[in-house]
């Protein structure tokens, strides 16, 4: 994240800006730049022609899964968005969903917005601190609050995950349409949640919590269902709309319709190296990454495949389809609202963004949950999530993650995946497409791009700005910096060289500027010790370069500090990985065909040097 | 953290599970009238050995699967059945070969003609050989992949028995355990899935149409019997309890089989039987059922009355499966 004090705040100056750029591409009314100059919302009925705004994020989707990203999966809507838009290949979230998606609602830094920390993470030492209050704070503006102000109609479908207090919820944090899931996870077709303290997920609906669910609820498709509604219920009022399109899919447990499970089968069976290796010659043909580019090492508690029996690699592989399949119905559900607004004659003058929140879902978040025989969770678990049999797999009751291996398959080809700040953990891919775009359809960027950006951003497309107070109170400053010379095909990059971003969650610690990346994990993902990266030549993170450079490492760790006192980090006293070191093997460097011992093939001697045994 | 979604320990026990669970489908038929879950599929390579228990009394001998009526008789048999079957492929699809020899006691009262024999039987019965291949429907489990994605969906199966007429028979004597005569039959099990292919959540609507075929007895009692085709149909509606318990409806229609001796023929049988059975498989190696079935349509002298209860304890087992328990057991 750029230094608060450098780059955090676009000024008056900076909108203006940006703003002249956005007015050029979008070729807008007089009206909205009127309204741009004097920085007040504007009536509905001055700006008839500002497009419509929908973000669709997947949560846990990973850099390589979409097709126009490297992916196998089959994904011809996201594509087609990609197709006739622009994709970005350094697009960076948190390594977290609720981290991120507090940026992406507020702009503000995470440490500042109350996600310091995810609720379900909060330190002791964190507890009551600002910042770290486990939900949107009441500090902080949020997009669609803004939005609104400005004439847009606003709607949410999906997750939330920033609060379920009456006060916290999208309705009253400026959604006028909603039906949302409070909680981070939980069952697709039910109301089924995770632990015994927490037995049901807690729903929404235009801010009313819900007794029960729609009937033939599938997650996915409720969610389209409620949103193409919303959109229905206003068209040609001639307002436009936001609509954040926030889906749980494809997020753990792998829930999804038969029919849909069984499109992939046997595909997988190779294992997560070959996979990654096919995914990265698709990314380096289609231009998402440098011909030169590496793979992260496979990494050292994974086995390696081809030692695998066939029947564990369909087993784990199987796993890997129930994934394939939920992007999939994703995809399906994302071009049922494509082909809707293309229906009613919204498509055209709609801005879609697309990503994933953060990394692919490496950790096993059921067994951290339910884990011990005989803890409350693993009854609870018993009771509720207990069809473990493939066949099952999807079903109500089902747990399905595909693990690790899979995970960093999803973020090809970095290293590590969600809840880490390697690559893995908080790159993704982003796709945007709409009238603001004046980049060649279906090009490739390569510029320095935040979720935090998308603020910034869309305040300018709406035609309005961020205040400086609210309530009475001065607002947190935004961190991002606006897309509108990029889309307009007038920069690269919304971000110079010397433009920091930084990141911090459950301790691990980076610093990006430039191509140097600098970063702090615990054992045994990280050293326990500040790391240096060049992210041009080596964006898989294989060679730590912080021997060899101690005066850029210097440089880089006191942007850290600058960060973390700017923003206020507390560093955690607890985290999820405190006891990760004593749980895995101890680290390996991964060596392809060690050991020979085996790896070597039957010896056949030669025919003519053969004999039977004499007599 | 620790993620043991790829360990291959957990891996190898939710395999071994999945397989283990089939091989102890794996049975073999005990008695003329196919049991529930009779024609499942599973691992090539699997063997079973069942051994079942049979206690029925009716107006026929339960040894002959010709079911003929002897009108006003009355048998009780206890009916013991003892077996081997083998799992394995032919072209990719399933195939099963198995063989069963029946052993046990049957008395009562037979009259032929117009004496009265009162006699009891014992001894071994006609060993009878089967084969089994599926013929549509999933190609055969060849191996764990295989297994892991085995469905039955809708499988159709051909099959062909055939006793040998090598059993205890004393051709003096109406009641016999042997039956002096080839026979067999051929049909066409099926087994339809409806619903997941769940362990505890498995339906299953099962029908074996098939046709006995019988050879002439010309040795009976002084008489010649021959006995027309019995076109026999089994159905049975299956379904999982728990994932080791089951339960099954059962119903059998026999039609046809006209006996005759000495050329004076008996009545064709028409006749309905109904009956429940009970599944419930002990561990990964041992399966137990108990079952009971009565004919219902049997208040006329020539009907065929029969019922019984069975018992049936199956042993299966695979060398994959074995392997892997002795080293998980170092």
């Amino acid at each position: 994240m750029p230094r608060r004090n450098d780059t955090s705040v676009p000024d008056r100056g900076e909108l203006s800006r940006a703003g002249r750029i956005l007015r050029r591409s979008l070729a807008v009314s007089a009206v909205v730049a009127a309204a741009l100059a004097g920085s007040a919302p504007a009536p509905a009925a001055e700006t008839p022609r500002r497009p419509n705004i929908v973000i669709i994020l997947g949560d846990d989707l990973g850099f390589a899964d979409m097709g126009f990203f490297g992916g196998e999966i089959k994904t011809p809507s996201l594509d087609s968005l990609a197709s006739g838009g622009v994709r970005f290949t350094n697009f960076y979230t948190h390594a977290s969903c609720s981290p991120t998606r507090s940026m992406l609602l507020t702009g503000v830094d995470s440490h500042l917005n109350g996600l310091g920390n995810m609720d379900e993470w909060t330190a002791p030492n964190q507890m009551g601190v600002d910042g770290y209050e486990g939900v949107l704070n009441d500090r902080v503006v949020t997009l669609p609050q803004l939005l609104k102000d400005a004439g847009y109609h606003t709607y949410m479908v999906g997750k939330w995950h920033l609060g379920k207090a009456p006060h916290q919820i999208p309705a009253a944090r400026g959604f006028e349409r909603d039906f949302s899931l409070l909680d981070g996870a939980g069952s697709y077709w039910d109301r089924t949640n995770f632990t015994a303290a927490s037995p049901l997920s807690v729903f929404t609906e235009d801010g009313r919590y819900l007794t029960k669910l729609p009937k033939d609820h599938y997650a996915t498709k409720t969610y389209t269902d409620k949103l193409i509604g919303f959109i229905d219920a206003n068209h040609g009022d001639g307002k436009p709309f936001f609509a954040y399109v926030a889906h749980q899919a494809p997020h753990d447990p792998y829930h999804l319709p038969k029919e849909w499970r069984s499109r992939h089968v046997g595909e997988y069976d190779e294992g997560w190296d070959v996979l990654r290796k096919e995914r990265l010659k698709r990314q380096i043909e289609l231009g998402i990454m440098p011909a030169d580019t590496r793979l992260a090492e496979r990494m050292w508690f994974l086995p390696d495949p081809a030692l695998l029996a066939p029947a564990s690699r369909a087993f784990l592989g199987k796993k890997m389809e129930l994934y394939a399949g939920m992007v999939e119905n994703l995809d399906f559900h994302v071009g049922r609202l494509i082909d809707h607004l293309k229906r009613i004659g919204e498509y055209e003058n709609t801005v879609f963004i697309v990503f994933g929140d953060n990394g692919a879902e490496g950790t096993d978040l059921f067994q951290m949950i339910a884990g011990q025989p005989g803890s409350r969770d693993f009854l609870f678990a018993a009771m509720k999530w207990s069809q473990t049999h493939p066949n099952a797999w999807g079903d109500p009751g089902s747990y399905v993650a595909y693990g690790p291996m899979w995970a960093q398959a999803s973020m090809t080809p970095f290293s590590q995946y969600k809840g880490w700040l390697a690559e893995g953990g908080i790159r993704n891919a982003l796709i945007v497409r709409g009238p603001v775009v004046k980049r060649p359809e279906g090009s490739i960027n390569h510029g320095l791009m935040h979720v935090a950006d998308v603020m910034p951003t869309l305040l300018e497309i709406a035609g309005t700005s961020y205040p400086k107070t609210r309530d009475g109170h001065e607002t947190p400053p935004l961190i991002g910096k606006s897309w509108g010379p990029v889309l307009a095909g007038e920069a690269e990059s919304p971000r110079t060289v010397q433009d920091v971003l930084a990141w911090e969650l459950f301790g691990n610690r980076a610093v990006r500027r430039g191509n140097w990346k600098l970063r702090w994990e615990f054992k045994p993902f990280g050293k326990g010790e500040w790391e240096l990266f060049d992210l041009a030549a080596d964006p898989a993170e294989r060679k730590d370069l912080a021997a060899e450079h101690p005066d850029k490492l210097s440089e880089m760790v006191a942007l850290w500090d600058d960060y973390a006192r700017t923003n206020h980090v507390v560093l955690p006293s607890r985290t999820p990985f405190e006891t990760m070191e004593k749980q895995l093997p101890q680290r390996v460097p991964d060596d392809p065909g060690f050991p020979p011992l085996n790896q070597k093939k039957q010896f056949v001697p030669p025919e003519d040097e053969q004999a039977e045994p004499k007599k | 953290m620790k993620d043991e979604s790829c360990s291959s320990g957990r891996v190898v026990r939710l395999l071994f599970a999945v397989a283990s669970v089939l091989v102890v489908s794996a049975r073999v038929s005990p008695e003329a009238s196919a049991q529930p879950r009779f024609y499942w599929k599973t691992l090539s390579g699997a063997n079973a050995v069942p051994l079942m228990d049979n206690s029925m009394s009716g107006n026929t001998n339960p040894f002959d699967p010709s079911h003929t009526v002897s009108p006003g008789a009355n048998f009780d048999a206890t009916l013991s059945m003892f077996g081997y079957a083998r799992t394995f492929s032919v072209f990719d699809r399933a195939a099963m070969a198995a063989v069963i020899l029946p052993m046990g006691r049957v008395s009562g009262d037979v009259t032929i003609g117009t004496a009265t024999f009162s006699q009891p039987a014992s001894g071994f019965g006609d060993p009878m050989f089967e084969f089994d291949v599926n013929v549509v429907g999933p190609k055969a489990q060849k191996n764990l992949v295989d297994a892991l994605r085995y469905e039955p969906k809708f499988s159709l199966d051909l099959l062909a028995d055939l006793a040998v007429p090598v059993g205890e028979y004393d051709s003096t004597q109406p009641l016999n355990i042997g039956q002096n005569r080839w026979y067999g039959r051929v049909g066409a099990p099926i087994v339809w899935q409806l619903g997941p292919w769940v362990p505890g959540r498995r339906t299953t609507l099962e029908f074996i149409p098939a046709v006995w075929l019988f050879s002439t007895n010309d040795d009976y009692v002084g008489t010649t019997l021959t006995t027309d085709p019995l076109f026999q149909l089994d159905a049975h509606l299956t379904r999982d309890f728990t994932e080791r318990l089951w339960g099954s409806l059962d119903g059998a229609w026999y039609t046809g089989g006209q006996a005759s001796i000495d050329g004076v023929a008996g009545d064709r049988l028409n006749n309905v039987g109904l009956g429940l059975t009970l599944g419930y498989q002990i561990n990964d190696n041992l399966t137990f059922s108990f079952g009971y079935k009565s004919t219902v349509n049997d208040s006329g002298p020539t009907d065929l009355r029969m019922d019984g209860f069975t018992v049936s304890l199956i042993s299966g087992w695979h060398a994959l499966v074995e392997g892997a328990r002795r080293l998980k057991a170092e």
